[in-house]
């Protein structure tokens, strides 16, 4: 069944760190634009899986970036409603997952019923933010630092790069950040956090396909 | 599971280290800024919080316990030194 070179995201908002996601997620939809790959935007309320499944059979798209909340054997969508589950079928596309423990079982399962790549985290996907900043995320200059490595495992294949490349050159920024943070440069709440980046570093997995490209 | 996540398994099923631990992490989140907050899963989480679920070592509390203590090793190890 092969795939449209299509981008779908799922961006549920109905809570805190979901709004996050949702807001830091059109970074990603706008790049994607300009590559004229086509992009359905599942966001809010359409982030459910009726809607997802119903994309993933009739676009066939290549390429699947998952926000929400997880655990290792389910994504959710909108109101923390299962969106993907072990059954899932999405297609033969990568899936990129900014969701917990996915990336401990959930990963391989997808890759078994077809997806050709998977990326995640096999335990929490951390994410520090300013509390002052919580009405406008895009400016939140904490949550910059761990969701824009997170966003270069899509942009990085939407320029047609591997998902090896696009797993690689995240981790490599979630480093370098990683380095800033616990440098005599950063701020306190920077050199605070970066006990979390570590976490999110040693915990993004690729499962499937290396090679795979979208 | 790879083998640094099997020691802090280990260290963390210990009674007498998980206690030891547990006292560092109190510690350690005791200095957290006040102008900071994290999101662990579908909950976020201030200084006040995080102590209590430390505290408390449920779940929230034993995954900040096992985040610390990875970074710990890491520093340690020199190994948060050793991607250049």
């Amino acid at each position: 069944m092969p795939t449209n070179r299509a981008l779908l995201v799922t961006r549920p908002n109905h809570d805190l760190i979901t709004q996050y996601f949702h807001k830091w997620s059109e970074e990603v939809l706008h790049a994607a634009e300009k590559k004229n790959i086509k992009v359905y935007d599942l966001k809010g309320k359409k982030a459910v899986k009726s809607e997802l499944e119903s994309y993933a059979l009739t676009q066939k798209p290549s390429l699947f970036f998952l926000n929400g909340h997880g655990n290792a054997y389910v994504i959710m969508g909108h109101d923390n409603e299962p969106i993907v589950n072990a059954s899932s079928s999405l297609g033969e596309g990568i899936i990129y997952a900014r969701s917990c423990d996915a990336g401990q079982a959930l990963g391989a399962l997808l890759i078994k019923n077809g997806a050709k790549t998977f990326i995640g985290y096999k335990r929490k996907f951390i994410c520090g933010y300013s509390p002052d900043k919580i009405t406008k995320p895009e400016l939140d200059p904490i949550a910059r630092i761990f969701l824009e490595p997170s966003n270069l495992v899509v942009l990085i294949l939407i320029k047609g790069h591997t998902s090896q490349d696009a797993h690689n050159r995240s981790k490599e920024a979630m480093y370098k950040n990683f380095r800033k943070m616990i440098s005599s440069a950063a701020s306190y709440e920077e050199r605070y956090a970066a006990r979390w980046m570590w976490g999110n570093l040693n915990n993004q997995v690729l499962i499937g396909n290396p090679k795979s490209k979208i | 599971m790879n083998d640094e996540d099997k020691i802090i398994d280990q260290i963390i099923s210990d009674p007498a280290l998980k206690e030891q631990l547990k006292k560092l992490v109190i510690e350690r989140v005791n200095v957290m800024p006040d102008t900071l907050r994290i999101s662990v899963g579908s909950d976020d989480f201030d200084k006040e919080s995080l102590l209590n679920h430390v505290r408390e070592e449920d779940e929230v509390g034993t995954q900040i316990m096992e985040m610390e203590l990875d970074f710990l090793r890491g520093l340690a190890s020199g190994a948060v030194y050793a991607n250049e």
